[in-house]
């Protein structure tokens, strides 16, 4: 077992790969009383084509991770979730863009808490009765996000950025697209993505952590995983150009809701450049849009946005885009003055005052989520898929440099590259 | 690791709760300010919130205030308007980061203290009222976020039950109040509001973090600015909404909706400071608040009728909420299937598996409080405002004792109130 010291936050994580491939990492946090758990598979809704060296190719329905997700929580025995309520746990799972993680959180038997999240994971059991049956409950979870403004108003965006790459899909499909998922299909998705060299296993809490790594590795040693052949995901080829430039969907709400955002063209492709770039972006959308820039304050005198404005910023290695907005009186006006606040940033660069503020805040941030076992759970193990250490985020924000933010800001706001997605009733339209 | 108490003490009648500890990164501070929720004022008390966050005297514009905070290391600050059983309060936060990670000379927890005290009780003010613009600003936010509540249509549809159930007492109001008083409200009339709700709110504050409670109550002392506070603690009413009714009220609301939203109010008759408090609980526990419980079992799993089926007690208003998603075809048989789990409690028809498993659930519940700076401040409130010491060890013992029998007893005096539905509109295409 490996150990990774963290001195100047007080923090050290224990480490170790098992012969199955499973990567375990433990965070021991002393005093606490409750202990969180992860589980994750590297597999989300964009993994829709892949292949398994030396097997066929494979292509599945939308949405069919997810729905996998939901599958997994059901055992010979019944329902897992009953099996965590006896031990006081309560659990729970989600599928993103690109892993399913599954977790619990309890504050008593921790150790038989995680041998339940381990086996229930490695034991899939469904029946064609009751995968039939889900599609009932996940159809209406589909039905719920469709009557949710701000839920279309994102990911509507990301549809109209995206011309192929599945980032665009609903992470949950659509009620045609899981209509035609079978067992088959789910377990082939199982065996493919759920193999330990594909998965960690991330634990803090107020744990010991030679006895949970020693509890691990004696579970794994009894069953017996053969060696996989690496995955290889395809994606077709996604062109440099947004799919749309504006795209508008009817919903009854109060006030059009508009979200806009840049598509990057050049991609990253190895780790620390990852990195880097998203530390520059998420510095450089808080100077120009948090709640103490000029930008910010001026639109909102302008009765242009509310107080519900937001930023973020997405990079992965095969997508990556900025997301920004929020209510608006006026989606057209708030665009165009937007353009006309961020050229004007451009001709002269960011303030340098600026930017400390906001290195320093994005420090602050870092160090205020440390807080959080289940956001440090979260956080690593999103980061680590990307081969990225999560603690690294820190010396990245303290060894940033403005010019370095500049550039970005003349990299990325390509307005040719924008799309904007609008809720608005249809009066409103 | 046995719990952790307040240390406690009064500075000109307002109350200061301690927490010292080193086990988080940072200074958690919460100040409450609570008033009787009334027809009268529920709208200024509401907006002064607002107000209060464009400006202090210090910081007289709104971009000043917000970079000093950024620059306590994105110290975060917010502020939430709720309605506690009959009480409207107004709570603020502070969570920043503790010195000792950072290269800070002067202590942040006294800049914290220092801040949130100019904010509250030193803002900016011109002639004798608030500013106008500020005033203007934040009633159009304000009634941006009142209308905007039909966004978010799970949300909606609690809310709208609760109008309809509790019709004729205070508890029918929407915490930030009515767009109608809104446009009434003049800088002036908001100023003497404010002066008057200073003064006659009850005002506690928290901290929990590497701190005293002498270095506290300086701090508070010196930046605090208030001396003519007389009402110290919460008036206590007993009986809380105990207009039973025979007849159950059935509500039907038609929407541009694709998913129907049912919601049911139950009355208990019981709230935090009574005896029963444990019961409720555990009743509200094995009907809807576990993966577990009877809703999410009978609705979702048996009948595939929802994603999501669950209940919420509001222990200070004594009052239990049904919520759901269904197909809007299924609207008689999941009234029908959740009628029937709140007979099955009366009848006492309670599994002993659902017994442990919700005694094991809200005990971690009530253990992994500690591991949260303000879940541990936001329970130590419950008691302050409720008027009931209780500890959350006292209280995971009530919890354990209770059985069966005395969970089945007191169903038997639970009343169904309301049921409401959001359906979409009929006969329009």
């Amino acid at each position: 077992m490996k150990t990774i010291p963290y001195e100047k936050l007080n923090e050290k994580i224990f480490f170790e790969q098992l012969d199955n491939g499973l990567k375990v990492f433990i965070l021991p946090k002393p005093g606490f009383k409750k202990t969180f758990a992860t589980f994750s598979t590297k597999y989300g809704s964009v993994d829709n084509h892949f292949q398994v060296e030396g097997k066929q190719k494979v292509k599945v329905p939308d949405g069919i991770a997810h729905f996998l997700e939901h599958k997994m929580f059901e055992e010979p025995t019944g329902d897992v979730f009953s099996q965590f309520s006896s031990q006081g746990a309560s659990a729970n799972a989600f599928t993103s863009f690109d892993r399913t993680v599954y977790l619990f959180s309890a504050t008593e038997q921790i150790e038989k808490n995680i041998e339940t999240l381990i086996n229930f994971v490695q034991n899939p059991y469904f029946t064609d009765e009751s995968v039939e049956k889900e599609k009932g409950i996940i159809g209406q979870e589909i039905n719920m996000y469709k009557d949710n403004p701000d839920w279309r108003c994102y990911f509507g965006l990301i549809d109209a950025m995206y011309h192929t790459h599945p980032v665009h899909i609903d992470i949950a499909g659509t009620i045609d697209s899981i209509s035609k998922i079978t067992k088959e299909q789910l377990l082939e998705c199982y065996y493919t993505f759920y193999h330990p060299s594909n998965m960690n296993l991330f634990i803090v809490g107020g744990v010991e952590p030679e006895q949970i790594m020693r509890l691990v590795k004696e579970n794994q040693s009894h069953k017996n995983y053969e060696k996989q052949g690496n995955i290889k995901r395809y994606f077709e080829n996604e062109s440099s150009s947004v799919k749309e430039v504006k795209k508008i969907t009817v919903l009854p709400v109060s006030l059009p809701k508009c979200l806009f955002g840049f598509k990057e063209s050049e991609l990253e492709n190895e780790s620390s450049g990852l990195l880097q770039r998203e530390c520059e972006m998420k510095v450089l959308l808080d100077v120009l849009f948090g709640s103490s820039s000029d930008i910010y304050q001026k639109l909102y005198d302008e009765k242009l946005i509310t107080d519900q404005f937001s930023h973020e910023y997405n990079g992965q290695y095969d997508f990556a885009f900025s997301i920004m907005g929020g209510e608006t009186r006026e989606p057209e006006m708030l665009l165009s003055r937007v353009k006309e606040e961020i050229d004007k940033v451009m001709k002269q660069g960011i303030e340098p005052a600026a930017f400390e503020r906001s290195r320093k805040k994005k420090i602050g941030n870092f160090l205020r989520m440390l807080n959080s076992p289940e956001s440090i759970a979260s956080e690593f193990t999103r980061y680590q898929f990307k081969d990225i250490d999560l603690f690294d985020i820190l010396t990245t924000y303290e060894n940033l440099k403005i010019e370095q933010v500049n550039n970005r800001l003349n990299t990325h706001f390509d307005w040719t590259k924008m799309s904007a997605s609008i809720v608005q009733s249809e009066e409103n339209g | 690791m046995s719990n952790h108490l307040f240390e406690r003490t009064s500075i000109n009648n307002i109350r200061l709760h301690v927490l010292p500890t080193k086990r988080f990164k940072t200074y958690a501070i919460s100040v409450y300010i609570g008033c009787p929720l009334s027809e009268s004022t529920v709208t200024p008390v509401g907006l002064i919130p607002f107000v209060l966050r464009r400006g202090s005297m210090k910081y007289p514009e709104t971009k000043q205030f917000r970079k000093k905070l950024d620059d306590m290391y994105g110290a975060g600050f917010g502020f939430d308007v709720v309605k506690r059983g009959d009480h409207q309060i107004i709570k603020f936060q502070m969570d920043v980061i503790n010195d000792h990670f950072v290269n800070e000379k002067n202590s942040l927890l006294k800049q914290s203290i220092q801040f949130l005290g100019g904010t509250i009780t030193n803002p900016y003010v011109e002639n004798d009222a608030f500013s106008k613009s500020y005033v203007e600003a934040e009633k159009n936010t304000v009634q941006k976020r009142i209308e905007g509540l039909i966004n978010d249509k799970i949300r909606y549809a609690a809310e709208r039950c609760i109008q309809e159930m509790c019709k004729n007492e205070p508890y029918r109001l929407y915490a930030l109040g009515q767009i109608d008083e809104l446009k009434e409200i003049t800088p002036t009339i908001l100023y003497e509001e404010y002066k008057r709700w200073l003064r006659d709110a009850v005002m506690d504050i928290y901290v929990v973090g590497d701190t005293s409670l002498d270095e506290v109550e300086k701090f508070v002392k010196d930046h605090f600015n208030i001396h003519d506070k007389q009402q110290t603690e919460y008036e206590q009413k007993s009986n809380q909404g105990s207009t039973s009714q025979k007849q159950i009220k059935s509500v039907i609301e038609e929407l541009d909706v694709t998913q129907g939203k049912l919601n049911m109010g139950l009355r208990t008759h019981v709230t935090y400071a009574d005896k029963d408090y444990p019961t409720a609980l555990m009743y509200n526990g094995i009907l809807g608040s576990f993966p577990h419980s009877k809703l999410f079992v009978n609705v979702r799993e048996k009948e595939s009728l929802a994603y999501y089926s669950s209940s919420r007690f509001e222990g200070h208003k004594g009052i239990i909420t049904i919520h759901s998603g269904i197909e809007i075809n299924n609207y008689d048989k999941a009234v029908e299937i959740i009628k029937k789990q709140i007979e099955d409690l009366k009848k006492g028809i309670i599994s002993n598996i659902e017994l442990t498993h919700t005694k094991a659930m809200i005990s971690n519940q009530l253990q992994e409080i500690q591991d949260s700076a303000f879940e541990m401040i936001g329970f130590d409130f419950n008691n302050i405002l409720s008027g009931k010491e209780r500890s959350s060890d006292e209280l995971i013992q009530q919890i354990n004792d209770v059985d069966i029998l005395s969970i089945s007893t007191f169903a038997e005096q639970i009343d169904l109130d309301t049921i409401y539905f959001l359906r979409d509109k009929k006969g329009e295409e």
